[in-house]
């Protein structure tokens, strides 16, 4: 289940991307490495960082199907989550939308999708399996 | 030509108390409350008065609550030492390790390590205290939530079917881990969950998160634990067998939510490990009793490899050979660890430690109990903490 979330100072411009239908990523105008959109210090140490849209598109590295407490004694699964490694290098811990868990591996190619829960003043990114 | 100099080195610390409230589904106390009395045990076990305490550090748990303002509960007057220390899993290490060198420098005599929790409310499930998604959701913490990764279960499982992928980690490996814990909290009478349980029923028990069975996950309490630590010299007049403090080691990775190669493969025990060990002189063929924490299943099986007891990714061929069970060669959450006694965090391990190296487990006493392994683990593997123990010879 996606739910609503509300922006900080730390999140803000990550928002303003999705808000554009852009998953932001940080690069380092340094090093040049794509780092992941909460991480504020390259690998050698300079916050002189810079924000860019990454393409969207990624593979599964691990996933886990959730479940609710039992109901009359049968348990359903609720969600798929799952670590998506991104084309660019980093991760996002994701529930992954309208995955089937009998189609899930390692490698498993997915993309993203933008979503505004009902109540939510922003955006946010989940991932599907590509078709 | 600069001389030699032959110092004396600092005094040895040693844990002289060990105060355990009545724990698990115990309500109508606070986790202040169950702090002030896990204080009170641990003094009185110790023979000490309560006045004798000029050091006192206090860990909240997930409900919080256990504050400076212990202090003013306690009626502790003119303390030397007084603080809030948090690292999640790995805290009761860093408090140990912490008060040791407090003593050994000599600018506390007496510190008091305490930790309380209290998330169960009557009537609400364990899965109710842990879980982050009625809570407000901001922040890039609030932002994982949001997206549907709610909390310690999913991100294990996450973690887990890392290990599963790349070593071929199955259910029977992580399902004996469970069974031999629940053997060993059947000689426990402070075990919340003391029946046996077979691989069948393991294999039987419900989803929590795929690949995590409900019997690979930690019970949930409520209550406090103490320990008291001073000098060995100290400690060897006082009321109960010293239990020396002779190595700690921390590790923290850092890499939480960010790509991470060792994520579910490698835990920060694999440095915190042999760091304590060297600073205590000895080797892992040395241990006698190991003491390791267990939010799930999982965290022993990679935290075994970690610290060396088999090889990468042989855990679970190690954890199905037998060694754990309780006549088995590996001495290994002797009191049902988290799994099937109580969770008080760090303070599981520590106390199942303590009362192994006094030789005071009754039935479930290890027969060699000189050298203990106590881990910490916090967060997603991103808070590592190690002590070595000395206990009687």
């Amino acid at each position: 289940m996606i739910l609503p979330v509300t922006r900080d100072a730390e999140t803000a411009e990550f928002f303003d991307g999705t808000a554009n239908g852009e998953f932001l990523l940080r690069r380092s105008r340094v090093t040049g490495e794509m780092l992941a959109p909460q991480v504020y210090t390259d690998s050698a140490g300079s916050t002189d960082l810079e924000w860019v849209a990454a393409a969207g598109t990624g593979r599964v590295v691990s996933w886990a199907v959730t479940y609710a407490k039992p109901v009359d004694g049968a348990q359903r699964a609720q969600s798929i989550v799952a670590i998506v490694e991104l084309d660019e290098g980093p991760w996002w811990w994701t529930e992954l939308v309208g995955a089937d868990p009998a189609e899930l591996r390692e490698g498993l190619p997915v993309q993203v999708e933008f979503v505004r829960p009902d109540g939510s003043p922003e955006t946010l990114p989940v991932f599907r399996a590509c078709r | 030509m600069t001389a030699v100099l032959d110092l004396p080195g600092p005094p040895a610390a040693a844990i002289a108390g060990l105060g355990i409230t009545e724990v698990g589904r115990v309500y109508g106390r606070t986790a202040s409350q169950f702090a002030a009395d896990a204080v009170r045990l641990a003094a009185a076990d110790a023979g000490l008065a309560l006045p004798d305490i000029d050091g006192l550090l206090v860990s909240s748990g997930l409900s919080g609550g256990v504050k400076l303002d212990l202090q003013r509960q306690l009626g502790l007057r003119d303390l030397k030492l007084l603080s809030e220390m948090q690292g999640l899993g790995s805290t009761a290490g860093s408090m140990v390790s912490f008060a040791a060198m407090m003593v050994q420098s000599g600018a506390a005599s007496v510190v008091a390590c305490v930790h309380a929790d209290a998330p169960l409310v009557a009537e609400r499930g364990s899965r109710a205290a842990y879980e982050t998604a009625a809570t407000k959701r901001t922040g890039w913490r609030g932002v994982t939530a949001a997206v549907g990764v709610l909390g310690a279960n999913h991100y294990y499982a996450l973690a887990a079917r890392r290990h599963m992928l790349r070593y071929g980690t199955n259910h029977d490996q992580l399902g004996a881990i469970a069974v031999a814990q629940r053997a060993w909290a059947a000689a426990n009478p402070r075990a919340q969950l003391r029946e046996p349980i077979t691989i069948e029923d393991y294999h039987a028990s419900r989803w929590i998160a795929e690949p995590l069975h409900l019997l690979d996950c930690c019970v949930v309490s409520n209550g406090g634990i103490a320990v008291i630590v001073t000098t060995a010299e100290r400690a060897a007049s006082l009321r109960q067998p010293p239990v020396r403090i002779l190595g700690w080691a921390q590790a923290h990775p850092g890499r939480f939510l960010e790509r991470n190669e060792d994520l579910g493969l490698v835990t920060g025990a694999a440095q915190s490990g042999p760091a304590a060990l060297r600073m205590a002189g000895v080797t892992l063929a040395d241990i006698d009793v190991v003491e390791l924490y267990d939010c799930y299943t999982f965290t022993v099986l990679i935290s075994l490899e970690d610290y060396g007891f088999c090889a990468k990714g042989e855990g679970g061929d190690f954890v199905t050979s037998g060694v754990l069970d309780p006549g088995g060669k590996l001495k290994l959450n002797t009191g049902g660890g988290q799994l099937s006694s109580y969770y008080l965090w760090g303070m599981t391990p520590l106390s199942e430690a303590v009362i192994q190296a006094r030789g005071q487990a009754g039935e479930r006493q290890a027969e060699d109990h000189e050298l203990i392994l106590v881990s910490g683990n916090g967060g997603v593997f991103d808070h590592h903490a190690t002590l070595v123990l000395g206990g009687a010879r």
